[in-house]
């Protein structure tokens, strides 16, 4: 026997010894992909959900202001697109939603193990049309109307909000709060804003030994495991920044380090996406758990559409398969498909028919998409921005925010 | 992925993780609980583009082969490796016994070896994969894969010094003029 003959047997014997997988492991692969998937678009979902269900009046904070026309106004254009601008530069729209700003996410490294993730945005200036960097803000909401914007300045949590004018670029009033916020959301009709509490910064990132980026180098950062620093959340009146905080309490594996308040579809209610069953968990101003609404039961917090504007539709997961993408658009009661769209991952809604999504090129990188406009009954999708490039994750992707203009 | 998607990985999972994880159980160097980590990994990413992957078993295989080699899990420091007990001779005696310890001694040798380095040898020896087929799965050049078996089974050797017995391997005879270290690209 020579050593080659050894190795051989040796493999051999060390594996015919494994005793086999049980049979929830299937399940646990599959729970820890939508663990992944969750954290990877969390914030994108809370940032894009309730903003865009209900086409209605914006906060107005000068009614002087109501004869000067805004850029997502003065374009009546149903489509408004810019195929060939990645990252976009003039204003993206179809029918009533519009593109009202995105951001890129770098790392800032604090020491050779600890980072934080820092965004930075870019929002439409209603004055030239144009998306203009604004590198005050750590987060940015924009309201229905795309008039104004929640913003939260630099180092989080943050302990003020500013209503930011979109025609000026100017903070018109700080809302002061007691606790830590680190994430605002509008509700659908623009009155009220949920803010969600963090002891601290959401985006600390750590460095691990790890590749699974697979740029070759073991060098990746996450928020630590298991570990969440959110307290709960307040609901805010716009106009009178007056609103209560509720603390919130939770088990911290079924959280990601941002894990964010959004608004229901009727603006009655807040929920939380949670990484386990049941996904989302709804609670009342006050912070008491409740029963999800019924419309809702099927929704999960990781697909950004949610309902159509007449909340008889619900957009859903992927549905592609080996050569084509496709989602999937389900009767909101049942969770059962009732029809199949282009596109790769939905966005929003643009009227009950059509929708944002993102979508590739068929057989190219999954990673290298674009805005398109999908439409309910047809396979005809229109391009509404240049292709994003890099992988996941990757410097320089940016991350639409969409409201109704 | 939908419910149909779902319910073939399940099927794939059922059929084929026992097998995948003996492959990924090889490549840690014996860590069961290291080995079902590596497997779910593979099988998430997997997961990501079910419905768009021709062969899933192809595709899980070289990623446990790359993600071993890139040693993602070098977060945790190295768990110590148990090795069972040596048999108890008094149950048989002869060459029986001999080899059976032989291969237990192997065993610990080849979990002393680099990712990169167990990489190779389980895919030279337990999956039977020509040299072209171990560059190709690996992203490196056959003379690498050559240069990296020899300078393996050296070093098993040099572990395990009771191997001295054993006659030299073709692998052993016939060193290659590469010397480059593994490059594995992402």
């Amino acid at each position: 026997m020579n050593v080659e003959e050894l190795v051989r047997d040796s493999l051999r014997e060390q594996a015919a010894g494994q005793v086999p997988l049980g049979p929830g492991f299937a399940d646990r692969v599959l729970t820890a992909r939508r663990r992944r998937r969750a954290r990877e678009i969390a914030s994108v979902a809370a940032a894009t959900v309730a903003v865009v269900a209900v086409a209605v009046g914006v906060p107005l904070l000068d009614g002087g202001k109501d004869d000067v026309r805004l850029a997502s106004e003065m374009n009546k254009s149903d489509i408004i697109a810019h195929p060939e601008q990645s990252p976009p530069r003039d204003l993206i729209a179809a029918g009533d939603t519009a593109l009202a700003a995105y951001y890129t996410t770098s790392l800032v490294k604090e020491t050779a193990d600890k980072g934080a993730d820092r965004r930075t945005y870019r929002i439409l200036d209603q004055e030239t049309g144009k998306y203009v960097k604004d590198t005050r803000w750590s987060f940015v909401d924009v309201a229905p109307g795309m008039r104004t914007a929640a913003v939260l300045e630099q180092n989080l949590p943050a302990k003020r909000i500013g209503i930011l004018d979109l025609l000026t670029g100017e903070v018109e009033r700080w809302i002061p709060v007691d606790e830590g916020v680190a994430a605002v959301e509008f509700s659908p009709d623009g009155d009220k804003l949920v803010a969600t509490t963090y002891d601290e910064n959401p985006g600390l990132r750590y460095r691990q030994d790890y590749d699974s980026d697979g740029d070759g180098k073991a060098n990746d950062w996450y928020p630590e495991w298991g570990q969440s620093s959110r307290t709960g959340f307040y609901v805010l009146d716009v106009d009178s920044g007056k609103g209560a905080w509720s603390k919130v309490s939770y088990n911290a594996d079924d959280l990601n380090a941002r894990q964010d308040f959004a608004f229901s579809a009727d603006g009655k209610l807040v929920y939380s996406g949670l990484m386990t069953e049941p996904h989302e968990q709804f609670y009342d101003f006050e912070g008491n758990e409740v029963a999800k609404p019924a419309n809702e039961k099927h929704l999960h917090w990781g697909v950004e559409a949610r309902l159509s504007p007449d909340g008889k539709l619900a957009a859903g997961d992927f549905a592609g398969g080996a050569k084509t993408t496709a989602s999937a658009i389900n009767d909101p009661h049942t969770g059962k498909r009732v029809h199949k769209v282009r596109g790769q991952q939905l966005l929003a809604w643009v009227d009950n028919k059509r929708l944002i999504a993102w979508d590739i090129t068929p057989g190219s990188n999954e990673f290298h998409n674009r805005l398109v406009l999908v439409t309910i009954g047809s396979d005809r999708t229109v391009p509404l921005s240049g292709f994003r490039k890099g992988n996941d994750g990757a410097g320089g992707r940016w991350t639409p925010i969409f409201a109704q203009r | 992925m939908d419910a149909e998607g779902q319910e073939s990985f399940r099927e794939f999972v059922a059929g084929r993780s026992s097998a995948l994880l003996k492959t990924a159980v090889l490549l840690t160097g014996g860590d069961r609980h290291a080995a079902e980590d590596l497997l779910q990994n593979a099988l998430v990413k997997a997961a990501g583009r079910w419905g768009r992957i021709d062969d899933p078993e192809a595709y899980v295989r070289r990623i446990l082969y790359r993600q071993q080699i890139s040693r993602w899990r070098l977060k945790w420091p190295r768990r110590e490796i148990s090795v069972a007990e040596l048999p108890d001779a008094a149950g048989g005696s002869g060459d029986g016994a001999a080899a059976a310890e032989l291969r237990l001694l192997m065993r610990g040798a080849l979990a002393r070896l680099t990712a990169r380095q167990r990489s190779v040898l389980v895919l030279r020896y337990f999956e039977d994969l020509p040299e072209t087929d171990v560059a190709r799965i690996l992203g490196c050049s056959v003379g690498t894969v050559r240069s990296t078996t020899h300078r393996s089974l050296a070093r098993l050797r040099a572990l395990a010094p009771e191997l001295a017995t054993l006659g030299p391997a073709a692998a052993e005879r016939q060193p290659s003029r590469d010397f480059s270290p593994v490059e594995v690209r992402p």
